[in-house]
């Protein structure tokens, strides 16, 4: 580690306010827990900041709310252990949590955050195909003021996203989830936790009326591309068509399909590959039996 | 099993279960590890490690590494004070001087007031490399025209193999023969190709177990202090304080009691923490005439440590109808990394050494490539033939449509059975380990299990033989009547809550009237390396001894004070007493006073203990594992795990029971996930403990410890060693067991996913 100035500022503006008077070369930090690990062991390739502002406590950014008729309000410093626990998530947005129980071990949990998670953009973040398939929207804050954009735009490629000097996610949006809906996320590890997806795959799933047909679906994929996505193609081939088995294996074939995967230490992409097809078929099923149960 | 069971009652501390007197301490985060320790004016020096795994030294400047503030030295090869350099031995070159030979070898040493300014400025320090074609695989290595991984492969070559060939042929099987062999060993027994022309049944494979790391909590931290008067001293977690200060002394020019090592508590050893940097950082102390610490990171532990080796073992065996083994042909590959010191012993004699078997012939090599070279992880060498040997075994009872437990006990070795060597073994207990995992509730309901889909039963035996080294020990009496144990033995598995136990059982105290040091190399009596599984069985033997010599000394001045004679004095609870006489009797207190205090009449009670065993005391176990494989995913869950143990004679059954359950876990490691990968390039990918994955709590079923006692024939109270056994079974058991889930076998350890998959023909290459 090599020095760096730190700031804790008292409120979002003040944190604003701190990027535009140092200028370039520093990062919002939350929990820390995917920085801090960078700031040591980065090497000499790693862009090393000059300063870091704390961002963890800023009320703005702690929110976790439901808003009737808006939604979810999940502010950027919300916790990973906080997601878990919070009966709105597991309630409405089951994939949030499934995707936060996950994160790392206990301490990791109670330090990560659903800002951090995302801004750090791995491809393997497990709260971002929940997210994406939950329908989110990013809120930004920056020196030019506020936007608001789909999650599918925020993320360029690994370690990267569309941030620009001086702008904080604020928080994610989340909007209701449709009536006979449900959504889950699984992610395929070595170990039974403490550890990285190999792949990751969350569905949302919407029923018809009469329960029968699917009338909305969106599948996210993690770790099999430069960025989280949605498979898109495999979502058209579900969507107006019965919840047949055969249906989602059709489904499951297509995002093996829009996967992109490469090889590394934690698995070739044929293997990747392979993984999206049985663990797309198996949470598309995961969802339909929870939405079946609305 | 019922007559030690009968002589466990005659003992009031050894045979009970204790818990570790240094637990405490250790649980409240108080006890001192070396990383603690710091000294005035010490310095903090991190190594530059050679990004490149084959490279010449051009060049290396370190003009901006100098004008980093608070940095004050930055040290080369050619810096160091002068000392006995060795090519050959990765611990006598220092630093690399002209040739890398490892991803990760250091080439430099860079000196500052805080460790933050020695990484960040290490990462300044230039190295002009000139790349040279790496030998990464070790089948690749042995081809003749394969390129060498190191310039003095062939000094090596005349000097070690060279000398077990013939004049006339030598020059042909220079050019002919294999290239980068680092040693070679071969066993022969029998006729191999009449056992096999006699078997009903013959298996061939070829089985690879990857380079894995141990993995210790603590990595490895040394601090070292050359002072005024010309004594450097090293403070070291090494689990062989006086093999540090020979090979110190040796390699840096001094007599040996001009060094003194202190080993500092051992946060994990598992053979890894014997001897490596010291002698670097005792000359680093030399040159810059201050204290120098170097604590490892996680990531360059794992970079520049001395891993267990990468091992091929190309393996064929024949049985007969009956179940009987005909014969055992073996090619055992090591690959050493860049300098010699794979466990190529072990591993050829174990590989023909749990079964009886007429014919056999191994043929053992270790070859260089450049990779780390490789140190010791419990029990080296040994699971990696027994993944071959176990699972090969239960090939030819499938084959054969036999049991796996019958066919193993119809073959166990048994006392008096030779080694591939020819070497007879003392009592063991094998068959009786094999016996117990028969009887378990795991190995009854397998039946039962087999009938779930995707799960299934394996099961796998290890042993070994342990190693010998002269041990002593002394026993005080204190002043207010406690008694001191002094070893020179480190303690990485409760050996000292051992010697508590078998000093108040001698003296029949209390276990808190007890203390036991482990002292340093100048005030400690010798004693071997905690390595080998033997310290509780040499160690505490000098201790039994010495605690024996305490009380001959204690009865001696009883007596006379008692006016009665020795045979009719009895200690109790630090009392001694004319037995039948309650008023007959003196207090420990007493005695400690009258032998210590100004004006007292007796000498100090100073007993001694001293041994140097001749007679091994293996051990061995034998393990069954339930698990079921996902046939979607390839994932293995193990469900239930069972581990028998022949420990000769319990000492601190809960401590025994921990080192079982210990090595059952990292055999599961090494069975399911540890793998040290390399890239094309020879770099390693996973240098951190999220890639190279251990198991979690969450991947480790309970364990169920069986343990067995079959004395040995020289061990204190018949215990023999422990530590090390319960690590073999393991990567054979699971893949038994997964073989016998879904009917598809895995000749590559750690079992994932991936190669699940593979087997089940599900993806392909």
């Amino acid at each position: 580690m090599r020095p760096f100035s730190y700031f804790i500022p008292a409120s979002l503006q003040e944190a604003l306010a701190i990027f535009q008077r140092e200028g370039e070369g520093g990062r919002p930090i939350a929990g820390g827990t995917d920085l801090v690990v960078q700031l040591k062991e980065g090497g000499h390739k790693f862009p090393y900041p000059r300063y870091l502002v704390s961002v963890r406590r800023l009320p703005e950014l702690r929110r976790l709310e439901w808003v009737e008729g808006e939604g979810l309000r999940l502010g950027a410093a919300v916790t990973m252990a906080e997601i878990e626990a919070s009966p709105i998530v597991r309630e409405r947005y089951l994939a949030l949590a499934e995707g936060a129980r996950v994160v790392g071990s206990r301490q990791t949990a109670n330090m990560a955050t659903v800002g951090g998670n995302l801004c750090n953009a791995a491809p393997s973040a497990d709260t971002a195909p929940p997210l994406l398939v939950l329908g989110a929207k990013a809120r930004i804050l920056g020196p030019r003021g506020e936007r608001l954009l789909p999650l599918e735009e925020f993320f360029l490629g690994p370690g990267r996203t569309v941030l620009e000097h001086g702008e904080v996610l604020v928080e994610v949006l989340l909007p209701p989830p449709l009536p006979r809906s449900a959504s889950a996320y699984r992610r395929h590890t070595p170990r039974q936790c403490m550890d990285i997806a190999v792949v990751g795959v969350a569905a949302f799933l919407a029923l018809d009326e009469a329960g029968e047909k699917i009338a909305e679906a969106r599948i996210a994929l993690g770790a099999v591309a430069p960025t989280p996505i949605r498979a898109h193609r495999a979502e058209a081939l579900l969507v107006g068509r019965p919840a047949s088995p055969e249906v989602l294996g059709e489904a499951a074939l297509m995002a093996r399909e829009e996967a992109s995967p490469i090889s590394d230490v934690r698995g070739s992409a044929q293997f990747r590959r392979y993984l999206v097809g049985v663990m797309t078929e198996a949470v598309l099923e995961e969802a339909l039996s929870r939405a079946r149960g609305r | 099993m019922a007559e030690v069971g009968d002589v466990r009652k005659a003992f009031r501390h050894v045979g009970k279960p204790v818990p570790r007197v240094d637990a405490p301490a250790k649980v409240t985060g108080r006890t001192i590890y070396g990383d603690d320790l710091k000294l005035p004016r010490m310095l903090h020096v991190k190594l530059v490690h050679a990004p490149v795994a084959h490279a010449r030294i051009k060049g290396i400047d370190a003009s901006k590494a100098l004008a980093v503030p608070g940095v004050e030295a930055v040290i080369t090869a050619q810096d160091l004070p002068p000392h006995r350099y060795d090519p050959d031995n990765r611990t006598r070159v220092l630093l690399a001087r002209d040739e890398v030979l490892f991803y990760g070898q250091p080439v430099a040493a860079v000196l500052a007031r805080d460790p933050y300014t020695s990484a960040y400025a290490r990462d300044l320090v230039e190295v002009q490399y000139e790349e040279l074609p790496p030998v990464l695989d070790p089948l690749e290595a042995l081809r003749p025209d394969a390129p060498l991984a190191r310039g003095s492969v062939q000094a090596l070559e005349e000097g070690e193999v060279g000398g077990h060939i013939t004049v006339e042929g030598a020059e042909a099987r220079k050019e002919e023969g294999p290239r980068n062999v680092a040693s070679t060993i071969t066993f022969k027994r029998g006729d191999v190709e009449q056992g096999f022309k006699e078997a009903a049944a013959v298996v061939e494979g070829t089985w690879r177990t990857p380079m894995a790391h141990q993995s210790y909590i603590e990595p490895h931290v040394i601090v070292a202090d050359y002072d005024s008067t010309g004594r450097l001293s090293i403070w070291s977690s090494t689990q062989a304080p006086f093999h540090v200060r020979n090979e110190v002394a040796k390699t840096l020019g001094l007599p040996e009691t001009r060094v003194r090592v202190i080993s500092t508590e051992v946060g994990g050893g598992f053979g890894g923490k014997i001897y490596l940097y010291e002698a670097l950082v005792g000359a680093l102390a030399m040159t810059l005439q201050r204290p120098v610490k170097l604590t490892m990171s996680r990531k360059e532990d794992m970079l520049a440590a001395t891993p267990a080796p990468n091992c091929i073992v190309q393996l064929k065996m024949g049985m007969k109808a009956d179940g009987t083994l005909s014969a055992l042909k073996a090619r055992v590959i090591f690959d050493t990394g860049a300098f010699p010191g794979a466990p190529l012993l072990p591993g050829c004699l174990l590989i023909g050494g749990f079964y009886k078997c007429p014919n056999l012939e191994i043929e053992g090599l270790e070859v260089f490539t450049n990779k780390v070279s490789v140190g010791a992880l419990r029990a080296p060498g040994a699971h990696n033939v027994a993944f071959a040997l176990e699972s090969a075994l239960d090939m030819l009872a499938r084959r054969l449509e036999l049991d796996p437990m019958e066919v193993r006990l119809k073959n166990a070795v048994e006392k008096g059975d030779p080694l591939p060597s020819g070497q007879p073994y003392p009592a063991i207990g094998l068959k009786e380990c094999l016996e117990a995992v028969a009887k378990s509730q795991l190995w009854q309901r397998r039946h039962e299990i087999r009938a779930h889909p995707n799960r299934g039963v394996g099961l796998a035996v290890g042993g070994w033989l342990g190693g010998l080294q002269p041990a002593s020990a002394t026993v005080t009496l204190n002043a207010d009547g406690t008694v001191n144990a002094l070893v020179g033995a480190a303690d990485i598995t409760g050996t000292n809550t051992a010697f508590a136990q078998i000093v108040a059982e001698v003296l029949n105290l209390p276990l808190e009237m007890v203390r036991v040091t482990t002292g340093d190399t100048d005030s400690a009596p010798y004693a071997g390396m905690s390595a080998g599984s033997k310290v509780t069985f040499t160690v505490g033997r000098a201790v039994k001894l010495a605690a024996e010599d305490a009380k001959e000394q204690i009865l001696r001045i009883a007596s006379q004070r008692l006016e009665a004679p020795p045979e009719e004095l009895e200690l109790v609870d630090g009392v001694v007493r004319v037995r039948g006489r309650e008023d007959k009797q003196l207090t420990f207190r007493e005695l400690g006073r009258w032998s210590t205090a100004f004006g007292g009449r007796y000498p100090p009670i100073v007993g001694r203990g001293a041994v140097a065993p001749r007679l091994q005391a293996p051990s061995f176990s034998a393990q069954a594992v339930e698990v079921e494989v996902d046939p979607n995913t390839g994932q293995v869950q193990v469900l239930s795990w069972v581990v028998a143990q022949d420990v000769g004679f319990a000492i601190n059954p809960m401590a025994v029971e921990g080192q079982m359950q210990g090595g059952s876990t990292q055999g599961l490691g090494l069975a399911l996930f540890e793998e040290m990968a390399y890239d094309e390039q020879g770099r390693l990918l996973n240098p951190n403990l999220l890639d190279y994955r251990l198991p979690t709590t969450a991947d480790v079923p309970p364990i169920e410890t069986i343990i067995v006692e079959v004395p040995s024939e020289d061990g204190p109270y018949g215990a023999r060693i422990v530590g090390e056994p319960s690590i073999v079974p393991g990567p054979a058991a699971v893949a038994n067991a997964v073989a016998d889930a879904i009917g598809a076998r895995v000749f590559q350890a750690p079992l994932t996913p991936e190669k699940i998959l593979h087997a089940l023909g599900k993806i392909k290459d």
